[in-house]
């Protein structure tokens, strides 16, 4: 098996190592940045543009956690809410032929609209700035979510069907026992997806008209060019979504551990 | 559960082929009568129609033409109505994989709503009865095929069904796993008092876990009906080599024709007769067509 192949196995094991591989990268790009930082003059670049690393540390210090708590919320908020009203469409269609023509196209329709118009006319259309967001978060992941959800239902083996069909379940129990179980490995992908797509489009959503939030505080650096701040942001920014995803991974190792 | 009575009646059955919207008769005409606590095996060629019958027999399938009871009930019309009653072995195990193997088992009652202790008891100790006592809390990936299969033969026992339906069950397995299997399967299936049908393409197979076998042309009619009792064990070569020549011409060897079951010689004769001038007028339309 190859190294890094073994470095997966590890991780999606459940028991989590960070891989030697992953520290040497992580601290071969800080002391590039560090000399990046020192040498900016050398570089042509202005001093502010290339932060040194305490300065970033500085401003890491001053990051407002109800700020990112408020991040967190709105995200995990929406991906929620997107989830549900997904689940109960896509059972519809799943369920109904004729609701799955219909709908389908305008499933398409809607995931091919860009982001930014998504924006503009929840500004356009709605005052409260949570709904906005919440609009937003819920038009773009909620189609995500419906396709998925669709295509996996429809992915599960037809053996399995006929087999517990044999047994006359009612549809409830079709869903809770096959359905639900079957297509939980590509829902667990399908959230892990979609929770880097929230993390993305509720910082622009929050960017463009919040007052709070994450998005909101890198608007905020970005008026006062303070570079570091920028920086410090989108750090805590990453480490939110990789703690999200672990997270999710640690879920997926307990509710998956039949997988071989 | 003691067995319940099944019957085809004029039963036929065609698929419009999605591709090409082309009409395939897998079932021709159907009829026969199996009775309660009887086991039949049913062997016929490739795409004879034999997992369609399952199929209309599990009531995931209608009828297009005819009936199946099973009872005084058609499992497809009455598809609710017959919960607890059908239970089935398929070709593959079809083991839930995230399920361990007494969850598997577990599966039919949770369906029927039995209480869990009492699934738990029941799942428990046919997983014992079919070597599995060890292996309880094993997922199906951690099992060998044998061990799989036997599973999926206990989730359908633990019904203790009225009817037990198996396709191609043993044929994937190896020969003595499949022929130890064979054995258990007859011998629990007679001691629920359970109506079985085995489908299989395997001849002595048939032979050995039927007490009929039902021999179908390609699509599905009933070619011939065999009462295993009928045919002593040193004849068990000759009904052998019966049922081959049967199969490949497509018609009912003779020496089987002399001790049919339910339809007397001379009507399989004259239903013989009135194929061959079937064949005949079709082959002349085809000639007048050429």
């Amino acid at each position: 098996m190859r190294p890094s192949a073994a470095a997966e196995v590890v991780i999606s094991g459940g028991g989590w190592r960070l891989p030697r591989e992953a520290i040497i990268a992580l601290l071969v790009l800080l002391v590039l940045w560090e000399l990046a930082s020192r040498n900016a003059a050398v570089l042509g670049v202005p001093a502010f543009a290339i932060p040194s690393l305490e300065r970033i540390a500085k401003s890491l210090i001053t990051v407002t956690w109800v700020d990112v708590v408020v991040t967190v919320a709105r995200v995990l908020g929406a991906l929620l809410c997107s989830f549900a009203l997904a689940a109960l469409i896509a059972i519809w269609m799943y369920c109904v032929p004729r609701v799955e023509r219909y709908a389908y196209p305008l499933v398409r329709l809607l995931m091919a609209v860009p982001v930014i118009s998504w924006i503009l006319f929840a500004v356009l259309w709605f005052k409260h700035v949570e709904f906005r967001i919440g609009f937003v978060l819920v038009a773009v992941c909620g189609p995500l979510f419906l396709v998925d959800m669709l295509s996996s239902m429809k992915g599960v083996s037809k053996e399995l069907r006929d087999m517990i069909h044999s047994f006359r379940p009612s549809t409830s129990q079709l869903f809770r026992k096959l359905m639900l179980p079957a297509i939980l490995p590509a829902l667990l992908t399908s959230w892990k997806i979609n929770l880097s797509l929230a993390i993305r489009v509720v910082t622009i959503a929050e960017l463009v008209g919040a007052v709070t939030g994450m998005g909101h505080q890198l608007s905020v650096a970005q008026e006062l060019f303070s570079v570091a701040d920028v920086f410090a942001w989108t750090l805590v920014l990453v480490a939110v979504l990789f703690a999200l995803e672990a997270v999710l991974n640690q879920i997926e190792a307990r509710v998956l551990r039949w997988r071989v | 559960m003691s067995g319940l009575r099944i019957q085809a009646q004029h039963l036929r059955k065609q698929f419009r082929q999605s591709a090409n919207g082309v009409l395939i008769t897998a079932i021709e005409q159907l009829d026969f009568v199996i009775e309660p606590g009887e086991i039949v095996a049913v062997v016929g060629s490739t795409g004879c129609g034999k997992s369609s019958l399952f199929d209309v027999m599990i009531g995931l399938q209608a009828p297009t033409a005819g009936r199946l009871l099973i009872g005084d009930r058609e499992p497809y019309r009455d598809f609710n109505g017959f919960r607890g009653l059908i239970a089935t072995v398929f070709q593959q195990d079809r083991l839930m994989p995230w399920r361990s193997s007494l969850d598997n088992v577990c599966l039919p009652l949770e369906l029927i709503g039995l209480a869990p202790d009492e699934q738990h008891r029941r799942a428990r100790g046919w997983l014992e009865r079919l070597g599995l006592a060890a292996f309880t809390d094993a997922y199906p990936h951690e099992l060998s095929g044998g061990m799989r299969q036997r599973v999926a033969i206990a989730r359908a026992f633990v019904l203790q069904p009225a009817i037990l339906l198996a396709d191609e069950s043993f044929g994937h397995l190896d020969e003595v796993t499949a022929a130890e299997l064979r054995e258990t399967f007859v011998a629990l299936a007679r001691e629920c008092g359970s109506t079985a049908v085995l489908i299989t393409h395997q001849l002595e197979e048939a032979m050995s876990v039927g007490d009929r076998v039902l021999v179908f042309a390609k699509p599905a009619t009933v070619l011939a009906d065999i009462r295993v009792a009928d045919w002593p064990a040193e004849r068990r070569g000759e009904l052998r080599e019966a049922i081959q020549l049967t199969l490949q011409s497509n018609r009912c060897d003779e020496r089987i024709a002399r001790l049919a079951v339910q339809q007397p010689a001379d009507a399989v004769i004259e239903q013989l007769g009135a194929r061959d001038k079937h064949e005949q007028s079709d082959q002349a339309i085809k000639a007048n067509g050429r």
